[in-house]
């Protein structure tokens, strides 16, 4: 009897074990909106002239796998005290925009990101001068322009990566150029420079930023998103049947909720 | 990805923190280009000019003693003020000359920061001075840019009394 029962004990943990190695381990691709924060915006008071400091969150969603659209916010303040004059400028600043992935994912883990997008951007914000001095053969003038209400409207084309450091934690630049589309007018005093927008001495003025954000894993897909074609060119093992990786034909087929 | 997305955050943050140069390469002198002439015959032999009121040592902006046919100067306008006046003498002969003008200060660059603006609006003079031309009344920091033939005013003095 004890051997008929040791023995059926041996042949069910026997089957049990095989039973787990026949089971396949699942991949799954984890994705989700991503926010953060623009650490530029901590380090330009201590790389430009002008008392400038503000803060910025960004924020993404993926869509279709390698489209994010894309939402900025923020806030600056300056306070430039010149020789002849005292400039301060605050206010607000929002942008709308789209990024494209144009790089191909290299596996089920990979979130490497190396972007294009636009941007539509507008600011509101109070700008004011004090202490104008000017001196010439009849004497000396102190003035001032009373501050103001001002909003501008610009487009913007940018360029970046994005790469992740460790679970779910990004780090990424972005390199943009803006285009300003309008600016309202201040008969004494042209705002040089605009929150969000940033200086406007040059025609396209350009910035950059480096952001720290966290990708809220709330989604999950066993498909990996298959890479923009650009000018019709084929990515290598774009079309790899072989490929585990390559388990589906569209980046969204497949998203299940966690 | 790591590594090229490190080199190349701290190469952006150089570069972009080279900061804008520190000097005021534009004009801030605002002057109003004047031309002075009698007639094509009656040379001007001495010009000194001073602003009305102003005859203190040091107060004097034109003493030219060269004997020329026109003379062309730049000349300062009041900055609290709504009209300048001039006292012009030519060849010994004192007249004086008033502009009316409104003002704004205007932003040049934040480097050079503000200069005033003047639109002029009217003229008035004594008898000495024949006519006044105003061919730009507009008179800013790019007006000391205009070439030898171009001026804001051009004063023609009476030829009777200058001879």
């Amino acid at each position: 009897m004890t051997k008929i029962l040791a023995s059926t004990l041996v042949l069910l943990l026997i089957s049990s074990f095989q039973g787990f190695a026949q089971k396949k381990a699942e991949v799954w691709r984890y994705e989700g909106p991503r926010v953060g924060i623009d650490l530029s915006r901590f380090l330009v008071p201590y790389l430009q002239k002008g008392k400038r400091n503000g803060w910025e969150i960004q924020a993404d969603v993926p869509f279709k796998g390698n489209f994010f659209p894309t939402f900025e916010f923020g806030m600056q303040w300056f306070d430039d005290k010149r020789d002849g004059f005292r400039y301060t400028n605050n206010g607000t600043y929002a942008r709308l925009g789209l990024d494209m992935n144009i790089v191909k994912f290299e596996s089920m883990k990979d979130h490497d990101l190396v972007f294009i997008g636009a941007r539509y951007g507008y600011s509101l914000f109070n700008q004011e001068t004090e202490g104008i001095g000017y001196t010439n053969y009849w004497g000396t003038l102190t003035s001032s322009v009373p501050r103001r209400t001002m909003n501008a409207h610009w487009a913007e084309l940018v360029f970046g990566m994005k790469g992740e450091l460790f679970s779910n934690f990004f780090l990424g630049w972005t390199l943009r150029a803006k285009f300003p589309l309008s600016v309202s007018n201040d008969p004494n005093i042209k705002p040089y420079i605009i929150p969000g927008l940033g200086k406007t001495a040059t025609d396209v003025p350009f910035d950059f930023s480096i952001g720290l954000y966290y990708r809220f894993p709330i989604f999950r897909t066993k498909n990996l998103p298959k890479p923009i074609k650009v000018g019709g060119t084929k990515h290598p093992g774009a079309n790899d049947e072989s490929n585990p990786n390559n388990q589906g034909s569209s980046g969204s087929g497949g998203l299940r909720n966690f | 990805m790591r590594f090229y997305l490190s080199i190349i955050s701290l190469s952006l943050v150089a570069l972009v923190s080279c900061s804008d140069g520190n000097g005021c390469y534009e004009s801030v002198d605002t002057l109003m280009v004047t031309s002075f002439s009698v007639n094509d015959s009656i040379q001007i032999k001495t010009l000194v000019i001073k602003g009305v009121d102003r005859n203190a040592l040091g107060d004097t902006l034109v003493n030219d003693q060269d004997s020329t046919l026109t003379k062309r100067y730049t000349l300062p306008l009041s900055l609290s003020a709504d009209s300048t006046g001039f006292v012009l003498e030519v060849n010994g002969i004192k007249d004086t000359l008033y502009i009316r003008h409104s003002m704004m200060m205007i932003f040049i660059s934040e480097n050079c920061g503000f200069a005033p603006n003047y639109v002029i609006s009217g003229l008035r003079h004594s008898a000495g001075i024949d006519s006044v031309k105003i061919t730009d009344k507009k008179v800013n920091p790019k007006s000391i840019e205009k070439k030898t033939n171009d001026q804001n005013i051009s004063i023609y003095f009476s030829s009777a009394a200058h001879k």
